[in-house]
């Protein structure tokens, strides 16, 4: 096996919170709150569905195939020539999704505050640093994990007692004004980012408490879905129907936080928090995509391919992945949804049904054999 | 930048890790020529492109009009 290290299910867990609620935080409000305006709360719920139901998939196919991950059973499941191509277009995809949140980190930064820093820079110094967590190994990102996300798991709890005094529960009124219709449609992009959970295909393999697997990633999705409802109830008190009019609403509800001219300005000490979670997720991608590429080619050490991923991953953060800000925005609020979720909840789902079938035949062959 | 990769990253590798060497030239292959691509060609379609062609049908559906 590739990587040496063992982490436990709640570092596992840990890992993963921030690898799917850190983008989450930042635009998943303002692209909810377009369609379903002051339901907007609703939309979480109905998206977390995905989220269970991608973590049961990877977790009975984790059960059936227990030292891989979704790129070497790939293989077993639809055999070799489709099972490497299925897996280019996972590869493809990590490094695609990775250079995409390295665009949204940067202009996120490059709006709230260095606004003449290039990006690429931006981008360059997380990068080095993610390549570092990455060399180290899963373990090291357990840690870094463990270390961090106490801190970001408090964020939006914080954020919603210090607004407090300008809360206005009465936006929330009439709910589903308009039917379940606009929630539902809002639970697009949620559920995408909680088909994300699919990333604990990549760390399943190096848990040492196995069993308690499936326990760990249910709490993780029931956790972001509070969290994320938490959010949004956050937006729809502050903005009403409005909460979409903001890139980041989140941070825009921060900003407002006076207490008696005292406390003031907490964006940056909000952002700061915020960026050891992007890291997290940064680093996780990275990890998934350079594992994955060396399971793909059958190599002995992961190692040597960091820094190549690396500087591949800058190059095409800083430009390549998308011209400007709106266009990768338009192409979250209406791809994604889609592509996401075929590649991390359907052609897992599709590769469980097969195994599962597969497996059948073989017990019914066996038991003619007899 | 690739000089320091390499100089960085060569010595680590043993002699007998063949395919971790092809590996790694590959990839900061790649990664350099997109660099240069970009260089002179700055508006090169990307990725998110294609996959915005592939699924402009469904992404329809979500569209607000």
């Amino acid at each position: 096996m590739i990587e040496k290290g063992k982490i436990s299910s709640f570092q596992m867990a840990l890992i993963m919170y921030p690898t799917i609620e850190a983008t989450a935080l930042l635009t998943v409000p303002g692209i909810t709150g377009t369609y379903a305006e002051r339901d907007m709360w609703i939309s979480p719920i109905l998206g977390s569905i995905n989220g269970f139901f991608t973590v049961f998939i990877l977790y009975q196919l984790h059960k059936l195939y227990p030292k891989e991950t979704i790129i070497q059973y790939s293989e077993h499941i639809v055999g070799r020539v489709l099972g490497k191509i299925l897996g280019f277009i996972y590869l493809f995809f990590l490094l695609h999704i990775g250079s995409i949140i390295l665009r949204e980190y940067s202009t996120f930064v490059s709006v709230s505050f260095l606004q003449t820093t290039p990006p690429s820079v931006i981008i360059g110094g997380m990068v080095l640093v993610c390549a570092f967590a990455v060399r180290g190994g899963i373990e090291v990102l357990g840690r870094t994990a463990n270390l961090f996300v106490p801190i970001l798991f408090l964020l939006p709890i914080i954020a919603a007692i210090l607004l407090l005094k300008d809360f206005d529960p009465k936006h929330m009124l009439p709910i589903m004004e308009h039917g379940m219709m606009p929630s539902v449609m809002g639970a697009a992009a949620p559920q995408a980012w909680f088909g994300e959970t699919f990333l604990i295909t990549m760390i399943l393999p190096f848990l040492s408490d196995r069993d308690k697997g499936m326990k760990w990633s249910l709490i993780l999705v029931v956790t972001i879905m509070v969290n994320f409802v938490i959010t949004n109830l956050l937006a729809v008190f502050l903005f009403g129907g409005t909460a979409s009019g903001y890139t980041f609403p989140l941070f825009t509800a921060i900003r407002y936080i006076t207490i008696s001219t005292f406390f003031e300005h907490l964006e940056s000490v909000t952002i700061a928090i915020w960026i050891t979670g992007i890291f997290i997720k940064i680093s996780m991608f990275y990890y998934a995509l350079v594992i994955g590429t060396s399971q793909w080619l059958k190599l002995s050490d992961y190692r040597p391919i960091v820094f190549p991923f690396g500087f591949l991953l800058t190059v095409l953060g800083c430009q390549w992945v998308a011209p400007n800000f709106e266009e990768l925005n338009h192409f979250l609020v209406t791809i994604y949804p889609f592509y996401g979720s075929l590649l991390m909840t359907l052609i897992p789902a599709l590769f469980l049904l097969i195994a599962v079938i597969r497996k059948k035949k073989r017990k019914k062959n066996f038991v003619k054999n007899m | 930048m690739v000089v320091l990769l390499i100089l960085y990253e060569w010595p680590k590798m043993g002699q007998h890790q063949k395919k971790e060497k092809t590996a790694f030239v590959t990839i900061t292959a790649m990664g350099w020529l997109l660099a240069i691509l970009l260089l002179f060609f700055p508006d090169l379609q990307g990725p998110t492109q294609m996959i915005e062609q592939l699924f402009k049908p469904l992404g329809k559906m979500l569209e607000k009009n």
